[in-house]
């Protein structure tokens, strides 16, 4: 098995304003996304995100000093919107299971690695 | 044969073989190649001595397995682990024990090779040099030559390739029927592209590197062995010995590019395009792939012209129907501009000029297109205004031995002129 972290980014847009059937079509591909993931592997961990605009961003300046800003890493027009943490057989486990998130979402698949000498719990 | 021969006519058929039954066993992509390159040494030092073994691929594979068994060693002492490469079930339950020699089993695991170096996860160009490297053998730096990058720059690039695979956890593994099609239709693309390569003119005595497209032919060649059936596959080998049969004739004794109405035909190979011509005609009538039929339309062009005796004798008007049909497939500027080409040779040039008319919007940069433009001008009567076209061509174009051609041409009717 090999883990991999599924990022989704998506375009801003009114949740609140969805209408009913909008809103239960993207919790059925989640709810497949899910289903995919516990008959192929193992569902570690999962959040959805705040908006990008209540991102807030540490970066070194040229003297090294943390200095703290509004906003995402990067003003795109997509942005994260939240992640999966899975456990699959392979790469084509992991395009599989992406393909079964809801169509609107672009999907980044990006295997975990081990940093050799470094174990955390 | 030689030693040295026998064992250069087992590299080259066998490589790919050798490399998935290593992988399938060991599961090691940063392993296998070295140690097969090893044994190939020590086959060269060895024999030349002791005569040539009566199996000479088994012998390179038992040398190849001693040397990855020794890194394993090596390593364990050091407790080092590295990534293994991700193998479906169905290879870890064959691996039960190890087999002595090639069986039944191993074109599957050519065909796992082939689809992992062809994997849509990898960038075209990755792909493409893994698959030459790894599937057909052939040496790093012939597939930089093939690209015209520097050697360095390709070999960084096989190892990155190598690395996406094993950190990203590209399986080496054969999907369910439902998803193959499409895989090997990746497959294809990525051999075109290694193809094309080497016709992309290049300068001095690597105006063309055909010789190092026919390694993508035989790319095509093996993964067609193992899915006989499969339309992209046949459609693409043909497209490819029609194209490639032209080689000999396609440059001149002066090291010019010659272009197809002026090549000698008795230096096309004849048998490549009988291979050809059976391909398409063993081919069912309805293909459901794009891909397939687009390669199979571009091939029905090619066989038009490898079929006709003279120049002369070329069936325009069966070659026009084909493009059309290629263009209601796929629109594309590139295809559209081909197809001007030929209702040019079936029509006169007028016709062909108004076909390039709305284009311009669709190929701002394209050297091509004032190229044809210019040539069809010539055609038609209009030296001045064709001049002036081929100098935009010659303007745009990047290529040495394209622009030179371009200028002859352009001089040629700037002095007509006068």
């Amino acid at each position: 098995m090999k883990r991999y972290v599924i990022l989704i980014a998506y375009r801003p847009w009114d949740w609140s304003s969805a209408t009913p059937e909008v809103r239960q079509s993207y919790v059925d591909a989640h709810d497949a996304f899910q289903q995919y993931v516990d008959e192929h592997g193992a569902h570690l961990g999962s959040a959805a995100l705040g908006d990008a605009d209540t991102a807030t961003t540490l970066r070194a300046d040229a003297d090294g000093a943390r200095m703290v800003t509004d906003g995402p890493f990067a003003e795109l027009a997509e942005q994260i919107g939240g992640y999966y943490d899975v456990e699959l057989p392979d790469l084509d486990a992991a395009i599989a299971a992406a393909r079964l998130l809801p169509p609107a979402y672009t999907v980044e698949v990006r295997p975990v690695v081990r940093i050799e000498g470094y174990d955390p719990q | 044969m030689t030693p040295d021969e026998a064992l250069a006519a087992t590299v080259r058929e066998e490589w790919g073989r050798l490399v998935a039954l290593l992988l399938a066993q060991f599961r090691r992509l940063d392993l296998v190649e070295d140690a097969l390159g090893d044994a190939v040494e020590a086959g060269a030092r060895t024999w030349p001595r002791d005569g040539i073994p009566d199996r000479p691929a088994a012998w390179l594979l038992t040398a190849a397995r001693r040397r990855v068994l020794d890194r394993l060693r090596a390593e364990a002492m050091a407790a080092r682990t590295r990534p293994l490469l991700v193998v479906d079930a169905e290879v870890t339950a064959a691996r039960g024990s190890v087999r002595a020699d090639p069986g039944d089993l191993v074109d599957d695991d050519v065909l796992r090779l082939v689809l992992m170096c062809c994997h849509p996860a990898l960038a075209p160009e990755v792909a493409s040099a893994l698959a030459l490297r790894l599937v057909v053998g052939v040496t790093t730096a012939d597939i930089a030559r093939l690209f015209l990058v520097p050697e360095p720059t390709m070999a960084a690039r096989v190892t990155r390739g190598k690395r996406k695979i094993v950190t990203a956890g590209i399986p080496f593994g054969v999907p369910d029927a439902t998803a193959l099609p499409e895989r090997l239709g990746v497959v294809a693309q990525v051999a075109y592209l290694a193809f094309t390569a080497g016709y992309a003119p290049g300068s001095g005595p690597d105006l063309l590197r055909a010789d190092l497209s026919g390694e993508a032919v035989r790319l095509v060649r093996v993964t067609l062995a193992l899915r006989p059936d499969e339309p992209v596959l046949r459609a693409l080998l043909a497209l490819l010995l029609l194209q490639h049969s032209r080689r000999d004739a396609r440059v001149g004794d002066d090291g010019r590019l010659v272009l197809l109405p002026d090549q000698d035909r008795s230096r096309w190979r004849l048998d490549e395009v009988d291979e050809a011509l059976g391909l398409l005609q063993g081919m069912p009538g309805a293909v459901t792939s794009p891909l397939a039929e687009s390669y199979r339309l571009q091939a029905y062009v090619a066989a038009e012209h490898a079929t006709a005796v003279t120049a002369s004798d070329t069936r325009w008007d069966r070659v026009c129907e084909h493009y059309a049909a290629l263009v209601a497939l796929n629109p594309s500027p590139a295809v559209r501009l081909a197809a001007a080409v030929a209702l040019a040779e079936r029509d006169g040039p007028r016709a062909g000029l108004r076909a390039l008319d709305d284009l311009d919007g669709a190929l701002p940069h394209s050297h091509r297109l004032p190229a044809v433009r210019g040539e069809l001008l010539a055609r038609a009567g209009e030296p001045r205004a064709a001049v002036e076209a081929l100098d935009v061509a010659i303007g745009r174009c990047g290529n040495d031995v394209e622009r030179e051609h371009l200028t002859r041409r352009r001089d040629e009717l700037a002095s007509r002129r006068e």
